[in-house]
């Protein structure tokens, strides 16, 4: 499912946080958007996504023009997005969070619950099947009983992956998911995402941590002040001359 | 002493209705009702008019003014779910004060600031067995409410209200609206609210605009606060101690005959004042725990 | 026409007081980050208060000044013993607490003053009349008041550093915190300028009508629901929805009659909420 953006813009008052964005996602692949503090990356994540009023342009999937869809609707797409603060079920245990999380249960609905609970009750069996199985591909065996708002912060990326990987998604947007990672536990994480876009899932991945990220992904963009700067493939952006001032500053 | 204790039971049986309503509402979802009052005016009024002016059976106003009480909920629900928590417990709270001002001002309906006198008791009779009775009424109304609880809270549904509480924008990222279900479990507090009233305006037998005033609210919110947030447990002792705080604040005005009614009465809204601030700052989790505690 | 220019005069005196009380509402509400319930009863305090300073002293402005005086106290009070406590709470545990203060500021004024109903023993004054309107100089004076209580704030929150610093926290918080500023020494100055600007309005209110334990409480809907059009955090926008409410409510009073009168600000609020939720003045939510 290709995701496409046409001309995005949004304004805070006088100040445009992202000016003019557009970019194609095509299926399946794994993208990076790069980019200073302040870049607008996040900001551009949330409109996509509809987790802020809709600026200026359009956002599309597939066919559809989603651009003023709401943020379940656009999730239910296929196209799940993850925090740059992890927003776990702080109360419900890591197993829970997981089953909570997967799409079409009957049993959220009264009057199936009430009147009929058989079908409620096998489609728990299966989503606990599958959770299990989530659990096993995460390595999260562990804590599976644990209250989720107990986790290290590396654990809740992981059971947020979870999470996005019940709703049998076609595209996950990361928001820093390796901000305050541990190194061993990125290089699991990317395995996972590695993995999991061979299975044909696509991903984009805003980051702050480049070597991890540019070794992840096929195809780097880098945003400064709200503008695309620069598109292609890792090494070749990472070595312009404008990305290497705009990024990188004095460091480079 | 027999008779007394039975009255107070009854009367904690309808009070813990509403606070089987607010802790689904507020303690699982996180909806910050403060205007749980105007739910159980409504059925007060609902099953008062159908059965005096209405001269219609007990039943069919009880059922009644569930049903009004629900359906009340749902535009408010409707309008202020999309909004921010905040604005959500400001909007009930002008909801509750509207009921109060629209029973007040249409007494051609209501009978007004009078209020409705001669409300049929539900079980006829004086002495203990019709007591018992209305007592066994209430209390299996209570059973049924707890049973439906229990499932609700064990079920996805409870699953899914739990993680709205806990991170709303979290819970559309996965694909599913919250408002969906939090106008739900606004609609099922409001008729455990409607029913609740029901029972109070058949059990004192007379309802008035001035018995459905926002400190009845925060009474409920002061029950559900002490007892312990997000349980039943919580909801149960809250209650019962609420009903210990009513009913002992009766007593100290027999025993001190120089305070009066109405000093009594703001004694009492102080004391509530009070505990709503020391339990919030020194006791968040209640006395049986919040839902923080169960795992 | 002179009835409807009557309304709305005393439609724009109600406004003041809605938009004094709702000034303070969304300061707090800009700065301490939730809707404060106690704002109501801190009217009633301030209404106590002038009303035993202008008995003891016959004069309405020492009056003034004790009431706005007692309004601060009980701001910064609350601000201290309660709210300070819960400040990396949700904003739901500081909401409750804020209705428990309102309940215990009520019964505290109950207890002590009795639940009649007391009046501001003024002297008798013929209104003016321009045409065929007539004009009560009182109605002149309050707003005079009122206007001078404004322009006191605002010149606080815009010529002051503290009220700079204000700005900065309730346009960024976060931002606030990492740039240094003292974030009890802005709360203190926040909390005694909205008790004093409550009470303000709770004055003007007893003045215009009568004091009693419950009047805050019953103005609070009006306030909250000024503050919400306004648009929250916006001073200038809570004073403007406070006129606009005032007046929408006092020119509807011959249709709707006067119980429903407290239903209309609900119903402006509802309105504004569905259409506009950020308010007349109010700014867009931030991203993140």
């Amino acid at each position: 499912m290709k995701l496409a953006l046409r001309d995005i813009s949004v304004r805070f008052g006088g100040f445009k946080a992202v000016d003019g964005i557009s970019l194609a996602i095509e299926p399946g692949t794994l993208v990076g958007i790069i980019g200073p503090n302040g870049a607008g990356k996040s900001t551009l994540f949330s409109m996509v996504t509809g987790f802020l009023p809709h600026g200026e342009g359009v956002v599309s999937l597939g066919e559809a023009d989603i651009s003023r869809d709401t943020p379940f609707g656009r999730a239910r797409r296929g196209m799940v997005r993850t925090f740059q603060v992890p927003r776990e079920f702080a109360h419900l245990t890591v197993r829970e969070n997981l089953m909570a999380a997967a799409p079409g249960q009957s049993g959220e609905n009264l009057i199936d619950l009430f009147f009929r609970p058989g079908k409620v009750r096998n489609e728990e069996d299966a989503i606990r099947r599958e959770v299990e199985e989530t659990i096993d591909f995460l390595k999260l065996r562990a804590v599976a009983d644990v209250s989720a708002g107990r986790l290290s912060g590396g654990q809740k990326k992981l059971l947020e992956l979870g999470r996005v990987l019940m709703t049998k998604p076609k595209l996950i947007l990361l928001d820093e998911p390796f901000a305050g990672v541990n190194p061993v536990l990125i290089e699991e994480l990317s395995g996972h995402i590695r993995a999991l876009n061979q299975r044909g899932i696509g991903f984009v991945i805003i980051e702050h941590d480049l070597s991890a990220l540019s070794r992840l992904v096929s195809v780097l963009h880098v945003m400064d002040q709200g503008k695309l700067l620069a598109s292609g493939a890792p090494a070749e952006v990472l070595a312009r001359k404008d990305v290497r001032e705009a990024y990188l500053g004095g460091a480079a | 002493m027999e008779a007394y204790l039975i009255a107070i039971l009854i009367v904690t049986a309808i009070y813990v209705l509403l606070s089987l309503g607010l802790t689904l509402q507020y303690g699982l979802t996180g909806l910050i009702n403060f205007g749980h009052v105007g739910f159980f005016c409504i059925g007060a009024y609902a099953a008062a008019i159908l059965s005096t002016a209405g001269s219609m059976p007990i039943a069919v106003g009880l059922v009644a003014g569930m049903l009004l009480a629900g359906l009340a909920a749902i535009p408010i629900g409707l309008v202020a779910l999309r909004l921010r928590d905040d604005y959500f417990a400001i909007v009930t709270l002008g909801f509750s004060e509207t009921v109060r001002l629209v029973i007040t001002s249409e007494g051609w309906l209501t009978k007004g600031v009078q209020g409705i006198p001669g409300i049929p008791k539900l079980i006829d009779g004086v002495g203990t067995g019709p007591a018992l009775m209305i007592l066994a009424l209430v209390g299996f109304a209570n059973i049924l409410a707890v049973i439906a609880f229990l499932r609700i809270v064990k079920s996805p549904f409870g699953r899914m209200i739990e993680a709205i509480r806990d991170n709303e924008d979290a819970v559309k990222a996965l694909g599913k609206d919250p408002a969906r279900f939090k106008i739900q479990v606004l609609v099922l507090g409001a008729v455990l609210a409607g029913l609740s009233g029901g029972f109070y305006a058949h059990y004192i037998g007379y309802v008035s605009p001035d018995q459905f005033l926002p400190i009845v609210t925060f009474y409920v919110w002061m029950a559900i606060i002490m007892g312990g947030v997000g349980r039943i447990s919580g909801a149960l002792v809250g209650t019962l101690l609420l009903m210990g705080f009513l009913e002992g604040s009766r007593f100290l005005r027999d025993l001190l005959p120089f305070i009066s009614a109405v000093e009594m009465a703001s004694i009492r809204i102080g004391a509530v004042g009070l505990a709503l601030i020391l339990f919030t700052i020194y006791r968040p989790q209640g006395l049986m725990g919040d839902y923080t505690r169960r795992k | 026409m002179a009835f409807w220019i009557e309304l709305l005069i005393s439609g724009l005196v109600a406004g003041l007081v809605i938009g004094l009380s709702a000034l303070s509402i969304t300061l707090v509400f800009g700065i301490a980050r939730f809707p404060n319930a106690a704002t109501g009863d801190t009217m009633t305090v301030g209404a106590y208060g002038a009303l035993l300073g202008h008995r003891a002293t016959n004069s309405l402005l020492v009056g003034g000044l004790t009431g706005a005086i007692a309004g601060a106290i009980v701001g910064f009070l609350g601000y201290w013993f309660i709210f300070r406590k819960l400040a990396q709470r949700s904003n739901v545990a500081l909401l409750v607490a804020s209705i428990g203060l309102a309940f215990v500021l009520r019964a505290i004024l109950g207890v002590s003053f009795g639940h009649s109903q007391q009046v501001f023993q003024l002297p008798l004054v013929r209104p003016w009349r321009i045409g065929d309107v007539p004009v009560h100089p009182n109605d002149l004076v309050l707003a005079g008041a009122c206007a001078t209580i404004l322009a006191i704030v605002f010149a606080i929150l815009h010529l002051t550093p503290i009220g700079r610093r204000m700005r900065a926290v309730a346009d960024d918080p976060a931002l606030a915190r990492v740039s240094g500023i003292s974030p009890s020494s802005v709360m203190t100055v926040l909390w005694l300028l909205a008790g004093a600007v409550s009470a303000s309005a709770g004055i003007v209110a007893g003045i215009k009508t009568v004091v009693s334990p419950e009047m805050g409480w019953d103005l609070l809907l009006p306030a909250f629901a000024a503050a919400i059009v306004g648009g929250i955090g916006s001073p200038v926008g809570a004073v403007v929805a406070g006129l606009l409410i005032g007046v929408v409510q006092e020119m509807a009073t011959p249709f709707v009659g006067f119980t429903y009168k407290i239903a209309l600000s609900f119903l402006l609020m509802l309105v504004v909420l569905l259409v506009r939720p950020r308010g007349l003045f109010g700014k867009l939510e931030g991203a993140r």
